[in-house]
């Protein structure tokens, strides 16, 4: 046993699976020790807030302040004004302001914007222009409006009981504020989701919840799947005869139909983690028992079998110590798959809305289910739904990863 | 060594397989060409032999299935699935795009007597020329437009107005069914005049006047002489004349189908259209076409592409299209909530449930629930929040918030997410949880509701999650249920649904009266199948009383006086609460190949209704091709 399993760590390709897996586990179990907030709170207002530090605007006037001597202007300018923004810009001048291209320079953001204030009016008749063309004007005009302006930012505060508004604070154009001084700010790694709930968080919570599905289910599946192919394989005789009949019936209705019936009838209220892995455990048995069969049909009359029954030992006795051990390698990984089936299966189930329900309890289906209901994939937004891909590619990879491991230690044909 | 020839053959296999999946491939695609192309000849020389022959015929519209593209304007999001007739008196016709009768109606093809314009309130002349009711709201008189004609010539009289209403009340269409109740009859006076004859009460006041107004923008007129031949070939059979494909038909709007298959709808400009004097021109567009998508996801595509012009669908994050991606694509209305709301989707609570029967509960709820939360993720910010607009049983249009008393209602208009006030008000009324699972119970039983909505409508799927969501915070278990449309259909309009969220009359003529009714009618709760409103069955005599009051009142002050008290009841007592505001239509365009859209305060005071819908359609006489 102990060399067995020595043999098992020396494989490269289990080692490396199983080096994925405990860092997933360790992450689900150390993340939330340090972000304790309720995966499925819903924070941001509004759909898929991109990755960043979000900083409260109003604790940021509070915040002291450093002066620091910098370009504040051609910052802006750069980061607001785009090559194409200048391009439109210069175009409009030239056709409905009445300026004429000699006097446009668009390598002078400066002169260029110094110009549009002077021409450019939201009302001017601008024949033949896009309406959406002319709401992107405004927009600009919006944007830019100020944006040269090197003053003093004051702040306004109205007075509770009159009413009146009187200058609170003056904030100087070049001061600044250390992000590390704010006190109120948070930090979304991978954003947020449609419903603006944190995405890592939720992320560590569904990988979690999703590796217990699949535990379970594979854990079912294979237990299931272990009696009957040991009883079918052993017993032999109309025991066999019957249990292939059943098999065979399962084997013949795809397992993702049946599944699927069974989760819809139960209804939503009864849909939990426990239920749904079991729904998908009771599904995905019957070729475990297959090949748990034929592998026990070649184990019994094997000599040290056959020495045990002349001993009079029991049925059971026979299976548990005479039997099992030889398929014990082979039920593993048969475990290992059925537990990467089980999280595929639950996706699947999720997506198509017979997963768990959403306020409950969040899982790797239900993030990408919502994902696409609310079109993140047409929105540009990535943070919501390729993280999960990665962490249901990256849990099937490293469990298949440790299948091959151990079908190399253990299967002779492919022993070095 | 072994294992190294192991290698080298499965990199050999490997690459065998591809080179043939590859040639595969091309030769799937020769395969599949070549029949196309033997299929193709036959069909001409058949053409070639017997001229005119249906298969002739058939190639023909094959070909014209495809029309120019700066000659057609697209839609998406209306349709979905082939279209099965025709017929504006079917129950199935599955037409959105020909055949939408309602409160604006889509008016392509048939053509309602007047336009709904929900921007200000007003009925404009389309058959119709002018309505006049007489003094005590017995009988509205309609002149009809003399100009109107039908698309095989003749012109439209005041008998084919007659002979629609008669038709729809002898086969008993779902409209004859709902018009009944409240008109008595529609007689030609003359060949320009139609009388519409209020039913009566016992007072010998009109049952309803406000639906007997309704009727103008809503009924198609359709020809006699046309519906005679239908009468005829089905034997006047009830179900054989609803279920006619009509497409024959003849009718009297700027198109006429055009084709039709499972891939697209399309309708051809009518160059001979009596409403030229009106308009003072053609529509712009010489075809309209919807193609028909898998899912909003795929119109959604097709719209930023341009291959479609005009998107009624809700799009997560709009204003993404303009201001990243930068795409010619605009709104109604520029900022959030980029269209005109004018429609409440509302959350019912049938009160025949335990449970829901106590007020107490269904207060509870509405208190608890984050409509901020709903109104900025589950409806992407295209909603007015209840902060800009106040709750009532009123939408946010001008013209309907000016018959509340504002400061009347302020002590009674919540704004959600109040979990304390919601947790209190339950242990007030010793509402509490005994057992210690978490969830209060009434009489021992616990407090467990299931929200329903139809499946694929996400932003209510959404929405009815976040009310989850706040039921688990004060200890009431909502769970959410997403069955197909028409188990949904059936649960809602027989009050077999617990918890139910259904839309409510946005914009109408018969508005804001029709949307009071569809909250506290007796009537509808009384009906076996309800599709009209109040799916809950709440009974409330003062709130009746008063909505049998509204619609023979003209006095604005009355009225005020009226939808003040009902708002207050709505809002004390709960029977459902309203979820979001909602755009009455998601009217999106893309101005890749036609502009000219109408936009708020463009001065043309034509409403955001795709260009096709009451009103609305005035904006397809405006637009233009985009000069390339």
């Amino acid at each position: 046993m102990k060399n067995q399993i020595r043999q098992i760590f020396h494989s490269s390709k289990f080692l490396g699976g199983f080096c994925v897996m405990i860092f997933l586990l360790l992450l689900m179990i150390v993340y939330p020790l340090f972000v304790t907030d309720d995966p499925l709170e819903m924070i941001g207002q509004g759909n898929f807030f991109k990755p960043g530090t979000y900083i409260s605007v109003t604790d940021t006037v509070d915040t002291d302040t450093y002066t620091l001597k910098l370009d504040n202007v051609g910052a802006r300018l750069e980061s607001k004004i785009s090559v194409e923004d200048r391009a439109d810009m210069a175009d409009w001048l030239e056709k409905f302001g009445g300026v004429g291209i000699s006097q446009i320079d668009v390598t002078d953001a400066e002169g260029l914007i110094r110009l549009w204030e002077q021409y450019y009016s939201k009302d001017a008749a601008q024949d033949g222009l896009l309406i959406s063309k002319k709401k992107y004007y405004a927009r600009l005009d919006k944007k830019i409006d100020g944006i040269l302006e090197d003053t003093d930012l004051k702040i306004a505060a109205e007075d509770p009981e009159t009413g009146d508004i009187s200058i609170a604070e003056t904030i100087p154009a070049n001061a600044y504020v250390n992000t590390k001084d704010i006190a109120t700010k948070r930090t979304f790694i991978l954003g947020t989701d449609n419903f603006g709930r944190d995405v890592l968080t939720e992320l560590a919570s569904a990988t979690k919840t999703s590796l217990m599905i699949g535990l379970v289910a594979g854990a079912v599946a294979t237990l299931i799947g272990l009696i009957l192919g040991l009883l079918a394989g052993y017993v032999g005789g109309f025991v066999d005869d019957t249990i292939m009949f059943v098999t065979n019936l399962f084997t013949v209705i795809p397992s993702f139909v049946l599944l699927i019936l069974i989760s819809y009838s139960v209804g939503e209220s009864a849909r939990g983690v426990t239920l749904v892995a079991t729904i998908i455990g009771l599904t995905s048995w019957p070729w475990t028992t297959r090949s748990v069969r034929s592998q026990v049909i070649s184990l019994r009359n094997r000599d040290h079998v056959n020495l045990s029954k002349l001993s009079g030992h029991s049925l059971f006795r026979i299976i548990l110590t005479d039997i099992l051990p030889y398929l014990a390698s082979y039920v593993v990984m048969a475990l290992i798959v059925q537990i990467s089936s089980g999280i595929l299966s639950e996706a699947q189930l999720s997506m198509i809305g017979l997963g768990p329900a959403t306020t409950k309890v969040s899982t790797l289906g239900l993030m990408m289910s919502w994902a696409m209901t609310y079109s993140a994939h047409l929105n540009g937004a990535w943070w919501a739904f390729l993280p999960v891909i990665f962490s249901i590619a990256l849990i099937s990879f490293s469990l298949n990863l440790m299948n091959i491991g151990l079908d190399q230690v253990f299967n002779p044909q492919l022993r070095d | 060594m072994k294992k190294r020839f192991k290698k080298i053959l499965s990199l050999i296999l490997v690459g065998a397989m591809s080179v043939s999946m590859l040639t595969a491939c091309g030769g799937k695609a020769e395969q599949a060409a070549a029949p196309a192309g033997e299929e193709a000849a036959p069909a001409k020389e058949e053409a070639a032999t017997e001229e005119a022959t249906p298969a002739a015929e058939e190639t023909a519209s094959n070909e014209a299935g495809s029309t120019p593209r700066n000659e057609t304007l697209y839609f998406a999001g209306q349709q979905w699935g082939s279209i099965n007739d025709w017929n504006p008196m079917s129950a199935n016709s599955n037409n959105a795009m020909g055949i939408t009768q309602n409160d604006a109606s889509r008016i392509l093809i048939y053509e309602s007597l007047f336009m709904y314009n929900m921007l200000d309130g007003k009925l404009y002349g389309l058959l119709g020329k002018d309505y006049k009711w007489n003094d005590d709201q017995t009988e509205l008189t309609v002149t009809m437009n003399p100009d109107a004609k039908w698309s095989d010539g003749t012109p439209v009289t005041a008998e084919d107005v007659a002979y629609t209403f008669d038709c729809h009340i002898k086969y008993n269409s779902s409209k004859g069914n709902d018009y009944g109740s409240y008109i008595e009859s529609v007689t030609a006076a003359d060949d320009e005049t139609v009388v519409f004859k209020a039913l009566l009460d016992d007072t010998g006041k009109a049952v309803n006047p406000l639906k007997v107004l309704g009727y103008l923008p809503d009924l198609y007129v359709m020809q006699k002489a046309y519906l005679e031949k239908v009468e005829e070939r089905n034997g006047e059979d009830a179900d054989k004349v609803k279920q006619d494909k009509m497409e024959d038909l003849v009718a009297s709007g700027p198109y006429h189908p055009y084709y039709d298959d499972d891939q697209k709808v399309v309708f051809e400009r009518d160059d001979n259209y009596w409403g030229v004097s009106l308009w003072g021109g053609l529509p712009a567009p010489k075809y309209i076409c919807h193609n028909i998508f898998a899912d909003n996801a795929a119109c959604q595509v097709a719209l930023a592409a341009g291959e479609v012009d005009i998107d009624q669908q809700f799009i997560t994050d709009v204003q993404k299209l303009w201001e990243e991606d930068g795409l010619p694509i605009s709104t109604y209305v520029d900022e959030a909530p980029y269209g005109i709301c004018a429609s409440l989707p509302t959350i019912f609570y049938n009160v025949e449930v335990a449970g829901l029967d106590d007020v107490n509960v269904r207060k509870a709820i509405a208190w608890a629930v984050d409509y901020d939360q709903i109104i900025s993720s589950a409806m992407s910010n295209q909603s007015p929040t209840f902060k800009d607009v106040p709750r009532s049983i009123m939408n946010p249009t001008e013209g309907e918030q000016a018959l509340l008393d504002h400061e009347a209602l302020k002590p009674y208009q919540f704004e959600g997410n109040d979990i304390d006030g919601a947790n209190k008000l339950l242990d007030d009324a010793g509402i509490v949880d005994t057992d210690g699972d978490g969830i209060r119970e009434i009489d021992g039983k616990n407090l467990s509701y299931k929200a329903e909505c139809p499946e694929g409508w996400s932003d209510w799927q959404a929405t009815l999650e976040i009310v989850a969501a706040a039921g688990k915070n004060i200890g009431i278990e909502i769970e959410t249920y997403f069955p197909d449309a028409n188990t949904f259909y059936d649960d809602m309009t027989t009050c077999k649904f617990e918890i139910g969220m259904f839309w409510t009359p946005g914009a109408a003529i018969a508005c804001p009266y029709l949307r009071a009714a569809n909250f506290f009618s007796k009537e509808y709760a009384e009906l076996d199948v309800n599709w009209s409103g109040n799916y809950g069955h709440y009974m409330n005599d003062e709130a009746d009383a008063i909505l049998k009051k509204i619609p023979n009142e003209t006095d604005t002050a009355k009225l005020k006086e009226y939808y003040t008290e009902l708002s207050k009841i709505y809002l004390e007592d709960v029977p459902s609460f309203t979820a979001m505001y909602k755009p009455q239509m998601f009217h999106t365009v893309n101005e890749t190949v036609w502009t000219g859209y109408p936009q708020l305060d463009d001065g043309n005071n034509i409403p955001p209704m795709l260009c096709t819908d009451g009103y609305g359609i005035a904006g397809l006489y405006n637009l233009k091709n985009v000069e390339q």
